[in-house]
């Protein structure tokens, strides 16, 4: 063995440049704040490794980009935490960069020479970002679609180029299957190259000028590099790991349910860490969106980005005069992010993840019940697969039409002239088991039930939902539903049912006393009231 | 100047040594098994074997075979294919064989010809007879068997 290695080393050198990566030389008192960068270092690589894991069975087609996630989540061995590890190694990466960007503000490490390291950095540090943005959309969920509006609808504000840009962004006139492809070619392909390259430059600029060291530079030999100070990061290393692998074992990765972008009432809410700039765009609305959009993050970026060439004085400590000023401007950044982020969480709407409402109950009650028209297809080795396993990610529109003809290949093919055949389940229905597959869909358990709100399902799924939204679902003619239990006592639910006119007067909701069954009113009455 | 105790710096040294290599291989294994596992696993899986109604016994006759054409849809990692597979069933007396209709030479789709009483390939000629004997030409083998169940006069196919 070690002769081999001995021939090897003849042939390629490789000790020497082993010796050179491991044996430099640090300023004395380089200590543990200088293990930032190599935490860094290991999310990217996890993310590296998890992702080229994830794009083996990902599909980026509007289609199957959805079920190829589910298929990760649910089917895959362990795939769940492979999207896990990638999914949350998302989040550690943009906190382990944003410290590690703090820790060389704070100890002044950017100061000449290093100038170009620390804009290197800002570069990375935005790529990051990217990377994150363009990351979200590939699920094709729900939260996917509408917060990728979002963004593309920010980039529209930019005076004058905008328009443009969206358009670029999007790669056409909507937002779809041309959209996906490229974002998940920036993805896989452009960030990552980018992102090495600027790694490579921004490792090879450190070791040129060497490691800033402490702020107080001390005397004597310095420390050696190896075994030293890689036992600290690999130390950091290790607890950022273990954190990453904990996180991802016990909290599965988010995945809404699939996009619809026929669904303009779904309030869509970005990742965390570009929450900030989400709720700056609510202070600024109308023609002040530049202002949320371009203005404000431009001034900090461009205030990061001129750092080291502004503070030119020798002194790193930051607490001391001239850097002051420079230390209360991050602070008031800091504070402004902080803030921000903390009032769009408070200001989130509601998520609807493990509230059923009624109308996927109904939905769940139609598809599953022993006489069900879905069973003679979908069936273990009949024609289709099983409900429970089928993988068509039809829209809705598709979905309702084979519904009601199951044999039709598509909504609308039928000429006016030939008569449809007799639905074999009503549009009613067959809304409320679209509404059964979205949400198991997105791996939600059904809910347990009794009889009695099995029951106002039902009659829920027939009558109200046409007017009244509960958890997301039905229309939006009448009062939302899903919390009338916090404004109305039990007496007042059924008198609004059984006569409306009588307690509002003029309305458009006609009295159900005589429509419906006594029982019927009671299991809803019974049910809105405990929508609390 | 004084001398230097080796000894415990020594010690130090190869401690860090070992706790890094110790950390890096942990991490290195941790992510290996995770993504290896879930690169590798799916390979491993074997297609679910089922079982599918294809006619019922007594509609059946003795020796003749019947095309019967299964339509099975199976999951293909994140997408779903519907499959067609043509088998003849033959009945003979309370059992019953099912043959696969794919000629045994090059993989064409052969044809019971009910005046001959024999399976024939239309591509090269090849003939078999109802029990998927090879009779003449270049088929290599019988047409192959599938294997069959039968249950309250109901005939399953395995697919």
């Amino acid at each position: 063995m070690a002769a081999l290695l001995d021939w090897l080393d003849s042939r390629t050198g490789y000790r020497s440049l082993v010796r050179r990566a491991l044996y430099e030389e640090l300023p004395r008192g380089t200590g543990w704040p200088f293990t930032t960068g190599s935490i860094v270092t290991l999310l990217v690589g996890c993310q590296f490794v998890t992702g080229v894991g994830l794009t083996m069975y990902y599909v980026p087609a509007p289609s199957l980009a959805y079920d190829s996630v589910r298929f990760i989540m649910s089917e895959l061995p362990l795939g769940w935490m492979l999207r896990g590890l990638h999914y949350w190694g998302a989040s550690f990466l943009v906190v382990a960069a944003v410290v590690h960007m703090l820790r060389v503000f704070l100890l002044g490490s950017y100061k000449a020479p290093r100038e170009v390291t620390w804009l290197s950095g800002l570069a990375m540090l935005l790529v990051i970002l990217g990377f994150s943005l363009s990351g979200y959309l590939l699920p094709w969920d729900q939260k996917a679609y509408w917060a990728t509006t979002v963004t593309i609808n920010v980039a529209r504000s930019t005076p004058i180029l905008g328009e443009y840009i969206a358009s670029v962004l999007r790669g056409g006139p909507d937002l779809g299957a041309l959209t996906l492809g490229r974002w998940y070619s920036a993805h896989v392909f452009l960030l990552p190259a980018t992102l090495v390259t600027l790694i490579v430059a921004h490792i090879a600029l450190m070791r040129m000028h060497g490691i800033s060291g402490p702020i107080e530079p001390k005397t004597g030999r310095g420390e050696a590099f190896f075994p030293g100070h890689v036992a600290k990061d690999t130390v950091m290393m290790a607890v950022v790991f273990a954190s990453l692998f904990t996180v991802a074992a016990l909290l599965p990765a988010h995945l809404d349910e699939v996009a619809n972008p026929a669904d303009a009432d779904y309030i869509p809410r970005p990742e965390w860490y570009f929450l900030s700039l989400f709720q700056l765009l609510k202070y600024f609305p109308g023609p002040l969106e530049p202002v949320a959009t371009m203005v404000i993050p431009g001034v900090v970026i461009g205030f990061l980005v001129l750092l080291p060439f502004v503070d030119r004085h020798d002194g790193r400590h930051p607490l001391r005069a001239p850097r002051r000023m420079f230390t209360a401007a991050m602070v008031v950044i800091g504070i402004g992010v902080a803030g921000l982020t903390g009032l769009g969480v408070a200001d989130s709407p509601p998520g609807y993840d493990a509230d059923w409402g009624l109308l996927p109950i109904a939905g769940w009650q139609i598809a599953t019940d022993a006489a069900s028209p879905c069973a003679r297809c979908h069936t273990s080795g009949g024609p289709a697969a099983p409900l429970a396993s089928t993988r068509i990610t039809k829209d809705e529109e598709w979905l309702l039409s084979h519904m009601a003809d199951p044999v039709a290949l598509g909504p609308g093919v039928r000429s006016a002239q030939e008569p449809a055949p007799r639905a074999m389940m009503s549009r009613f229905k067959a809304q409320a088991v679209v509404a059964y597959l979205r949400r198991e869909r997105a791996g939600r358990a059904v809910p347990e039930i009794d009889a009695s709100g099995r029951l106002a399902a039902v009659t829920y799924a027939e009558t109200c939902v046409a007017c009244h939204r509960i958890s997301g679902d039905g229309g939006t003619m009448g009062p939302d539903l899903t919390r009338v239990g916090s404004r109305r006592d039990p007496a007042s639910i059924r008198a609004v049912i059984e006569d409306a006119p009588a307690v509002y007067g003029e309305t458009a909701m006609p009295p159900f006393k005589s429509r419906l069954k006594p029982e019927q009113i009671d299991a809803l009455t019974a049910y809105l009231a405990s929508r609390q | 100047m004084q001398a230097r105790q080796p000894a415990p710096s020594a010690n130090r040294r190869g401690f860090l040594v070992r706790l890094i290599q110790t950390v890096h291989v942990g991490i290195g294994a941790t992510l290996a098994f995770v993504v290896g596992g879930a690169v590798v696993a799916p390979s491993f899986t074997r297609r679910a074997v089922r079982w599918l109604p294809a006619g019922r016994l007594p509609q059946l006759q003795d020796g003749v075979p019947v095309p019967v054409t299964l339509r099975v849809a199976r999951p293909d990692g994140a997408s779903e294919v519907v499959e067609r597979r043509l088998v003849y069933l033959v009945k003979s007396g309370d059992g019953v064989r099912a043959l696969d209709s794919t000629c045994t030479h090059l993989g064409c789709r052969t044809k019971y010809n009910t005046e001959t009483r024999q399976i024939e390939c239309p591509c090269h000629g090849g003939v078999y007879d109802t029990q998927g004997n090879v009779v003449s030409g270049p088929p290599p083998s019988p047409l192959q068997s599938v294997p069959t169940r039968i249950e309250d006069g109901q005939v399953l196919v395995q697919v």
